[in-house]
């Protein structure tokens, strides 16, 4: 029967080839788009982290297909229920793509394909800045590279990235109202809040990461290390999403280290993960038209490219980040205690913080809870220094918002002052005060309450009401904690510091063997 | 990539040659961008399957096939082996150039055996547009030079446009490929291997599957040429392919397919492997 085709039968073959082709194509809103890929930079460190620590660079690989997935649900199911993606999606995710992750990483227009047609400008970017991602940890985990070296390699990833401005994002940090106070803003959030959390997880785990990988100077307490983030990031998904972060996760809250060793990077970062949210925002929010969608998602993108638009100062983006709360994102990366920190915001709340200061004005959306609800603290002294994500925290000038906006009443932080205790004489303050030097004069109890932000806080709150003796014997116990190192930890910043004698050849001793299953807790698991 | 390419004789043909050439290179620099894919998302033509999809290697990206193998044996039985190494680098966005050197050897029973070189391919693609609502569309020209044994007698250029359009179920592409040049006479026992694979014309539609957690590409096609030898019917071909992501750098490819119409009809299997590789960057 093919033997009679003729040219003419394949004329009207590749005719109808070209038919199926161009069905649907061009319609009024189609763009031309030169968006293109380009290959990460060759380097002998590529593929590092990948080959030292396998189950967390595999969950990056489950991390894609995440993002990917929701983005297709989002454009493809519009009118779809909520728990498409919260109960169907995020099953499939957490019982089975993220317990058994893919082996290499995502070709994610094979997942999100509807999405990467709707606008392959942003696809391009979220993958450009991944690769920067994984790229960082390479040079991180390389037990090959010194110190400075280190830092001259990322210096190079950087430039790498900013190669292509037509597709890097800022390194200049931008304000949250960006990405929470447009139009569109938290309609993912609010109306997926299990998905929301569980991106939110991905991008403190994605940022944590660094931590262990910077603070641990070995080979063995790196990877304990990054065991240990891994598993606290399980730890979240235990009950969805009480536990999971309530805020997006800073870069500079969660990874400090990182931030203040690589800011750009942990700027760039940061802005990723806010484009993340505004995009599931505009497509997960019917109130932009479907024709409407690629255009806000384009304008959004060139936003996060640009240095100018909702750009903050450097040390306001720290402020901020430190004032929203550690304890709201996940808590930190590295020490951190069995529990996970309690929440100081109701989940997904909108803090408003000053343009230039990156002080907190007032609260959006959301509400203050747990210790923090209520509290009056227009007398906390402002002291940026402390990691104390409340620290300095004034809430006397918060704008707060209408009963319509969060359904509670405004609150009068004048009316709640904090005096004396009520029901404590002074023989029983007293007592209370031995007890709390006695406990605070053990190394080990010292270091859970520094890294116990609520814990610490609440120190911090109690030292000016301390007598001079026993304040001035607790700051110099907490500095000596702060300055004495945990083995295999690295406390100081030697990076800037050539070494007396760099390593002359690799460590003899091979590198642990990674474990396939390291900090795989799959939910329901304790 | 280049192996079913029509030819055109020298001088003259080679000048189209270099015509069909600047063509893809002007475009290529009026549009800045050029790409070529690395992974098992990206085809290539011969990898395993013709008909290959619009989009290039990754800018900066090299891809080394080192050895991909194909065997052929017609009716007649006679068999044909060849290797094609290939290079390809993602010189300018969404652009790449491709140089292969196909080594052939056949056996066409009764002791007759032959091998050589097949020719040098040549080759610029450049990809023209992501795809949106609007389908992915490229372009590519190539050259086969008559350099070894078993080569044409002449330099063939071609030009080839292809589209590829993405569907939640499916993937498709469309390829059609024209050869400059004159028609060879004789049949396909009177000229060289190399003139023998060149096509006046090849059109035809692939589709594939992708399989994304496991890194899994599934193709099939099928496409129609003309050889460029006057005599040869007109040929019907159909395979079915896969590729597959080894590691981020590695990937392999395995196809089989059948010549269901022409003069020569038979079968063919190819398998190869590909690597990936950028090249060093300093600010």
């Amino acid at each position: 029967m093919i033997r009679i085709l003729s040219r003419g039968s394949a004329t009207r073959a590749a005719a109808l080839g070209l038919g199926l082709m161009m069905a649907g194509a061009p319609d009024a809103n189609a763009q031309w788009s030169t968006t293109h890929e380009q290959f990460y930079l060759q380097a002998p460190h590529n593929w590092t982290f990948r080959n030292r620590h396998q189950a967390a660079d595999r969950l990056f690989n489950a991390f894609d297909y995440g993002h990917a997935i929701l983005y297709e649900t989002l454009w493809t199911q519009p009118n779809a229920p909520a728990s498409a993606l919260e109960e169907k999606e995020y099953d499939n995710l957490t019982k089975k793509v993220l317990v058994k992750p893919p082996r290499v990483p995502l070709e994610e227009a094979a997942i999100e394909i509807a999405y990467a047609r709707l606008a392959p400008e942003a696809k391009t970017m979220f993958e450009w800045a991944h690769i920067l991602h994984r790229q960082i940890y390479d040079v991180l985990a390389s037990d090959r590279l010194s110190e400075q070296e280190k830092d001259a390699e990322v210096a190079r990833l950087l430039a790498y990235y900013k190669s292509r401005p037509d597709v890097a994002f800022s390194s200049h940090p931008k304000s949250m109202e960006l990405m929470q106070e447009q139009p569109y803003s938290l309609a993912f959030r609010q109306k997926y809040p299990k998905f929301n959390g569980l991106i939110w997880g991905y991008h403190w785990l994605q940022v944590g990461l660094y931590e262990p990988l910077l603070v641990y100077t070995t080979p063995e307490s790196r990877q304990a290390g990054v065991r240990a983030t891994v598993a606290r990031f399980w730890q979240m998904l235990d009950e969805p999403p009480r536990k999971m972060p309530h805020q997006m996760p800073m870069t500079a809250a969660v990874a400090p280290t990182f931030a203040s060793r690589y800011p750009e990077a942990a700027i760039i970062f940061d802005n990723l993960h806010s484009m993340h949210d505004v995009i599931s925002d505009i497509l997960a929010n019917p109130e932009v038209p479907r024709d409407r969608k690629r255009a806000e998602i384009l304008r959004a993108a060139q936003l996060y490219r640009d240095d100018v638009s909702y750009v903050m100062p450097v040390q306001a983006w720290l402020t901020m980040s430190e004032e929203m709360g550690i304890e709201n994102m996940g808590g930190p990366a590295v020490d951190f205690l069995t529990d996970l920190p309690t929440p100081t915001v109701s989940y997904g709340a909108v803090m408003q913080h000053d343009a230039q200061t990156g002080r907190m004005t007032g609260m959006k959306t959301g509400e203050m809870t747990g210790a923090m609800a209520g509290k009056d603290h227009s007398g906390m002294a402002a002291d940026s220094a402390s990691r104390d994500s409340m620290a300095g925290m004034d809430h006397s000038r918060m704008n707060m918002p209408p009963a319509q906006d969060t359904g509670r009443r405004t609150m009068d932080h004048a009316a709640m002052g904090h005096g004396a205790m009520p029901g404590m004489d002074s023989s029983s303050m007293a007592t209370m005060i031995a007890m709390h030097m006695r406990m605070m004069a053990d190394t080990g109890m010292r270091r859970h309450v520094l890294a116990d932000t609520v814990l610490r806080r609440m120190m911090l709150e109690m030292m000016p009401a301390m007598p001079d003796a026993h304040r001035d014997q607790m700051e110099q116990m907490m500095r000596d904690t702060l300055a004495y190192p945990v083995p295999g930890r690295r406390t100081s910043q030697p990076a800037q510091q050539p070494r007396a004698k760099p390593p002359a050849k690799p460590p003899v001793k091979a590198p642990p063997k990674p474990d396939p299953h390291a900090g795989h807790k799959p939910p329901g698991v304790r | 990539m280049m192996r079913l390419l029509p030819c055109w004789p020298a001088g003259k043909n080679v000048a189209n040659a270099l015509l069909a050439m600047s063509v893809v290179a002007g475009s290529a620099g009026l549009t800045p961008a050029l790409a070529a894919q690395t992974d098992y998302y990206n085809t290539d033509a011969g990898r395993p399957l013709q008909i290959e999809d619009a989009y290039p290697v990754e800018r900066r990206a090299f891809e080394i096939q080192a050895a991909p193998f194909r065997l052929e044996r017609s009716r007649s039985g006679v068999y044909h082996w060849e290797i094609e190494p290939e290079l390809a680098y993602g010189i300018l966005p969404r652009t790449h150039v491709e140089v292969g050197v196909p080594f052939a050897f056949i056996d066409a029973g009764d002791g007759v055996r032959t091998s050589g070189l097949t020719g040098v391919h040549l080759s610029a693609f450049h990809n023209l547009n992501a795809e949106t609502s609007i389908p992915a569309i490229a372009i590519a020209a190539g050259v086969v030079l008559p350099v070894g044994s078993l080569a044409p007698d002449e330099a063939y250029a071609s030009v080839k446009g292809i589209l590829t359009r993405t569907f939640t179920w499916a993937r498709f592409h469309v390829n059609g490929e024209y050869t400059f040049g004159s028609r060879l006479e004789g049949g396909e026992g009177d000229v060289s291997i190399g003139a023998a694979e060149l096509s006046s014309w090849i059109g035809g539609v692939a589709v594939d599957r992708t399989f994304p957690l496991k890194a899994l590409l599934v193709s099939g096609e099928v496409y129609a040429r003309e050889p460029l030898a006057l005599g040869d019917g007109l040929e019907w071909n159909t395979g079915v392919g896969f590729r597959y992501q080894l590691d981020p750098r590695f990937n392999l490819d395995a196809g089989i397919g059948r010549r269901l119409t022409g003069d020569e009809p038979g079968w063919y299997i190819t398998f190869g492997t590909a690597y990936a590789l950028g090249l060093p960057w300093n600010r």
